[in-house]
């Protein structure tokens, strides 16, 4: 229990320099939103009423202690180019990102573990490292140009997928997954590489671990002992990566909602930026930061269930 | 309605718990939707207090006006339906036609016309030339009002016509909202409804057809005549990438496109399933905004350089490519325009020339320091003008230098008067579509601290852009052009740097697209 | 490892003999490694061989493979062999900045972090706010709300880097620390900044030249991402990135616009990436677990 205490402190306090990191980063940077929003056609003296009329003349110290009371209470603040509730957006928009996310996660940590296990079992051969390159390169081509190839080649001349655009889940399951194959499989690339290579490296450890060999030594088929014992124990790097990776992750996910016209909070955010749009920039970077610490503090805990002898108290 | 969270999350509930048929069975059918990628995304709703083109769009499909332009450009009453003029054009009295609602069911009546005039003309352009001259405006009955002049004003019903910005009709709560903020409803009496619920602001816009309105009788022409709906509904997909967008439109997910990149307009016209369509011939003329405050630009030999570098086929070249939809053009007011003409354009006959220009550069007494250009990144055919400026001025001897950033930055930075050293700029590539007109185009303005970005100041010419306003026939008008153009030359208050038409690209079983100049319409567009 | 007699045999077989051992033992090291160099050495060169990259040429836009333009040309005209050249230079340029400066500034939280007991804290939150901005938002707001320029955009991609490093130079620091000679270093009363320097620091050096090559290669992958987004290095200065993103319409038409740069960059990231797996395995293969 004081594990966990002492983890929502720091939780608080990281979330808290972020938030302060944002105001600070933003406040302090040109382009003015009033400007951007009166139009290419308005002059100085409307741009002046309206900076005016929105208050963004405070002093900044005030419009930080106002925003982050607001956070606290659990209002996001307003947005300055459409007078909506930023939480309210936000969860408009959060369920394209959200689905885009876990089937992406979920897909790769599936493929990579399987991926990063073959790889181990024939380390050193042909097999390994061409697995273990072809992981590479899916991590070093950049996302919008397997992006386009894929939609180029799929979408415009085979006519499988859709070119972009998002199906809610209400609309059904089929359709749902349809559109996200393309967007999901881009996105995957990076994630499968990276942890493919943790899995085929920490499994590689494993397996050559003492206990490992009695298992083998006491005639365990091939198959149980690698993933009975092994996976469980190369669990908990494979487990951090996943947690650290996320915001690589996220970092994907603006790219490939601008790419496939995903109208998520990926999208969202970035336009957010262009306008200067404030309250959108600093409310999802606040989320993304909490929900990046939510997932690391899911992975701490899970270290506990994972492996035994992680577990302090 | 504003959308709150505890409606959303009802109403996501109850979309989740709902099946799939019967939801389909309450949307309307794919085919009476209409879905188009517009050239912005629309930021803000009220078209009164901001002058973005992309939120007047929005004005004509859920508002209507007073009076409209047709396709030959002359003016035609629309929500009216009689009225008169005195002899000496000073007074003015409208009767509305029978029948106008809201969409929220209330009946049109002149007090919200006369509200809607008054917050039009506190913000737009042209209203403000036009408020300093109303004596009188108020109200009769329910259905007629009256506008009475102290001075004659030669545009009175043109404003009210007028395509871009226009004086929408709103009811009369919205229109006593302070012209300095922004409306908060969105109910009008135009041909189609806002479907606030179904929109999501960044990702798309939802329009249905209005139950309410009453189409005046006749052919559609401009923005006059019957405005029939054919469509049940016109969804705005904000899709950013062009290239998306375009696979889209091939791919029959979109519907119309209004901005191709004007490179691939031949692939998209060569296609079977899409027809191209350029609605406003006289396009969009580029410029140069030199800045008048701060040297080398303040000395008009500088800017006269300017006339002998820039080379418009070039970069037209660079940002459209070999395009039949790009040309050159002389004139201070663009081509194909009314008021286009040929003064004073040696120097466009004389064309590029490097010695020239750098002669004039010596005489304006240039000596060396950084000219600052500013760079879009987001923008493409104003980053290649930019580039161009750059690689023109360093031929002919000047240090040029490009400020990269978004063009939210430069929408900051284009507003600084300091020196550019402090923050400031000297060249301010922009574009418009309105060059046409001395009025409409902030940039004819020559009124030094007031005038737009570039603060051009020269009397002569201001008082030949009032005299414009006040002139009472076409000739006159296209006579005094000729005049301020002579004198625009000489003194150079920006170079322009080319002229295009934008096409548009529509699936081919999209049908009664009319042509207006600076939106565009969703009535009278069928879907086969 | 052979021995050298002393009769000394002919120095060349044995330097071959060694070399096929070392390819055939770590052949992705040695493919990684010439790639690079390759690359390296056109960068070095470039200004002497490729001519104008920056002006725009218009009549010359989209021209096939030809003699003049050995990959023909992009959509201002500008020849894109010599563009895709000069773009090895600032794409490694960025690459390496970024690597040099998140190395460093990373040291020195790391050994900060891992040392000074009081500092820890503060310095792991201040790096754990750091990680959980996503890096490409992080840059992509650095630079949209400063400037576009290159020393911006290093910059901003340094930054979110910087806590990878961190977290490494910490681990090893805390692990060097219970070693016994460090221990007995401390209690002969040896200076802070010398233990630092002779004991603690040299632990560092293999995984951080490891994560080096790591961070260089998402450097260069991030200001492809930066310029896709417009928020990456001028347009006037060719990097692969912004190549990439001002070409991506033309994907259909001239191909060769985004895959020159495409695979230059494709290539180059995955030869720096192998380098990295390369170098891991040999020096220590236990490092695996941390990255």
């Amino acid at each position: 229990m004081k594990f966990l205490l002492r983890k929502t402190l720091s939780m608080g306090a990281v979330l808290l320099i972020v938030a302060f990191m944002v105001f600070v980063m933003i406040r302090f940077s040109p382009g003015d939103p009033a400007a951007i929003l009166a139009g290419d056609n308005a002059t100085e003296q409307q741009i002046a009423a309206i900076r005016e009329a929105m208050r963004l003349d405070d002093p900044l110290a005030l419009q930080f202690g106002h925003w982050t009371s607001q956070v606290v209470s659990g209002d996001l603040g307003t947005s300055i180019f459409s007078g909506e509730p930023v939480l309210d957006m936000i969860l408009q928009r959060i369920e394209p990102t959200i689905s885009l996310t876990l089937l992406t996660m979920g897909f790769a940590i599936v493929v990579a573990v399987v991926l990063g296990v073959f790889a181990a079992a024939r380390a050193g051969r042909t097999t390994d490292r061409l697995v273990m390159v072809f992981s590479v390169i899916g991590f070093s081509v950049p996302g919008f140009v397997t992006a386009y190839l894929l939609i180029y080649v799929l979408s415009v001349r085979l006519g499988w997928f859709p070119v972009q655009g998002y199906t809610p889940l209400a609309e059904g399951i089929g359709p749902w997954l349809h559109a996200l194959v393309l967007p999901g499989l881009v996105l995957s690339l990076t994630y499968i590489a990276l942890i493919a290579r943790i899995t085929r490296a920490t499994m590689l450890e494993v397996l050559s671990e003492d206990y490992i060999r009695t298992a083998r030594a006491k005639g365990v088929s091939p198959n149980a002992v690698l993933y009975g014992h092994a996976l469980r124990n190369a669990g908990v790097p494979i487990v951090t990566i996943v947690g650290l990776g996320f915001s690589m992750l996220i970092g994907g996910v603006v790219i490939t909602e601008t790419v496939f016209n995903i109208p998520g909070i990926g999208r969202l955010v970035i336009d957010a930026i262009t306008k200067r749009d404030y309250p959108i920039i600093q409310g999802i970077t606040l989320l993304l930061s909490a929900v990046y610490v939510m997932v690391n503090l899911l992975v701490d805990l899970s270290y506990g269930l994972i492996d035994p002898r992680t577990r302090k108290s | 309605m504003k959308l709150n969270r505890r409606l959303f999350m009802s109403s996501a509930a109850m979309a989740i718990a709902t099946p799939a048929i019967l939801r389909a069975q309450a949307s309307p059918s794919a085919a009476a939707t209409l879905r188009a990628v517009m050239h912005a995304d629309l930021r803000s709703f009220d078209p009164f207090w901001t002058t973005a083109y992309i939120t007047s769009y929005h004005g004509s499909m859920v508002y209507d006006t007073l009076f409209g332009t047709d396709e030959a450009g002359n003016v035609k009453p629309q929500m009216v339906d009689t009225f008169s003029v005195s002899d000496d054009q000073l007074a003015y009295r409208f009767k509305l036609r029978d029948g106008l609602l809201f969409s929220d069911g209330a009946p049109v009546r002149a007090a919200d016309c006369v509200a809607s005039l008054k917050r039009f003309c506190a913000r737009d352009v042209v209203g403000q030339l036009l408020w300093p001259r109303v004596k009188t405006l108020r109200a009769l009955d329910d259905q007629s009002f009256e506008l009475v002049l102290s001075d004659f004003f030669g545009l009175t019903l043109e404003t009210l016509a007028k395509t871009s910005s226009c004086a929408f009709i709103m009811r009369e709560q919205d229109a006593m909202v302070d012209p300095n903020e922004q409306i908060t409803e969105i109910v009008g009496s135009g041909p189609f409804v806002f479907n606030r619920d179904e929109t999501q602001m960044g990702a798309r816009y939802v329009y249905d057809k209005s139950p309410t309105y009453v189409p005046r009788s006749g052919p559609a022409s401009g923005t006059t005549g019957g405005k029939q709906v054919y469509l049940d509904r016109v969804i705005w997909e904000n899709i950013g990438d062009p290239q998306t967008a375009m696979s889209a439109l091939i791919a029959g997910e979109i519907d119309y496109f209004e901005n191709p990149p004007l490179d691939f307009v031949g692939d998209l016209a060569a296609n079977r399933d899409v027809n191209l369509l350029v609605s406003n011939e006289v396009g969009t003329c580029g410029c140069y905004r030199l800045n008048h405050l701060h040297p080398p630009f303040d000395d008009v030999r500088a800017r006269q350089a300017m006339l002998y570098l820039v080379k418009q086929a070039e970069v037209m070249a660079g940002a459209f490519g070999l395009s039949e939809y790009t040309e050159e053009t002389p004139s201070l007011f663009g081509n194909n325009n009314p008021m286009s003409n040929r003064e004073n354009i040696g120097w466009f006959e004389h064309g590029q020339d490097f010695d020239k220009a750098a002669e004039l550069f010596e005489d304006a007494g240039y000596d060396g320091r950084p000219v600052i250009i500013l760079q879009p990144t987001d923008i493409p055919v104003i980053g290649v003008a930019a580039q161009f400026a750059a690689q023109w001025l360093r031929k002919a001897g000047v240090n040029a230098e490009l400020a990269v950033s978004d063009w939210g930055a430069i929408v900051s930075r284009r507003a600084v008067k300091k020196p550019p050293e402090e923050g400031g700029w000297n060249i301010f590539p922009t574009y418009t579509a309105t060059i046409g007109s001395p009025i409409l185009y902030p940039g004819h303005a020559a009124g030094g601290d007031s005038a737009w970005f570039g603060w051009p100041d020269n009397p002569k010419q201001e008082a030949l852009r009032m005299d414009w306003t006040l002139a009472k026939t076409q000739e006159e008008r296209q006579e005094i052009a000729r005049k301020m153009q002579a004198n625009a030359w000489d003194f150079v208050p920006q170079v322009n740097y080319g002229q295009w038409q934008q096409p548009a690209a529509l699936r081919s079983d999209v049908s009664g697209l009319l042509k207006v100049p600076d939106l565009v319409p969703f009535w009278n567009l069928r879907k086969a | 490892m052979s021995y050298v007699s002393t009769q000394s045999p002919p120095a060349r077989p044995v330097m071959t003999a060694r070399a096929t051992r070392f390819v055939r033992r770590n052949p992705t090291l040695v493919f990684g490694a010439t790639v690079l160099s390759l690359f390296i050495v056109l960068a070095l060169v470039s200004p002497l061989l490729v001519g104008d990259v920056s002006s725009l040429n218009p009549l010359q836009r989209l021209k096939p493979m030809s003699g003049e333009h050995p990959l023909g040309t992009d959509a201002q005209g500008r020849d894109l062999l010599g563009r895709t050249v000069y773009g090895a230079r600032v794409s490694l340029a960025v690459g390496c900045a970024v690597a040099i400066l998140a190395i460093t500034i990373g040291v020195i939280l790391g050994l900060a972090a891992g040392y000074i007991p009081w500092l820890e804290t503060p310095v792991m939150t201040l790096m754990d706010a750091l990680m959980s901005i996503p890096a490409v938002l992080l840059a992509i707001s650095l630079v949209s709300l400063t400037s576009a320029s290159v020393g911006t955009v290093i910059v901003a991609i340094t930054i979110p880097e910087i806590p990878r490093v961190v977290r490494l130079v910490r681990s090893v620091v805390l692990s060097v620390r219970r070693q016994p000679y460090v221990e007995a270093a401390v209690a002969g009363g040896a200076r802070t900044l010398k233990i630092l320097w002779r004991h603690i620091l040299p632990a560092t050096v293999p995984p951080l030249i490891v994560q080096a090559t790591y961070v260089a290669a998402s450097a260069i992958l991030i200001e492809s991402a930066l310029s896709f987004v417009g928020a990456g290095t001028p347009p006037d200065i060719p990097s692969w990135g912004n190549m990439i993103s001002e070409s991506r319409l033309y994907l259909s038409r001239a191909p060769m616009t985004v895959f020159a740069p495409g695979l230059a960059l494709a290539l180059t990231v995955l030869a720096i990436n192998l380098i990295g797996d390369g170098l891991r395995d040999r020096l220590d293969p236990r490092l695996a677990r941390r990255m």
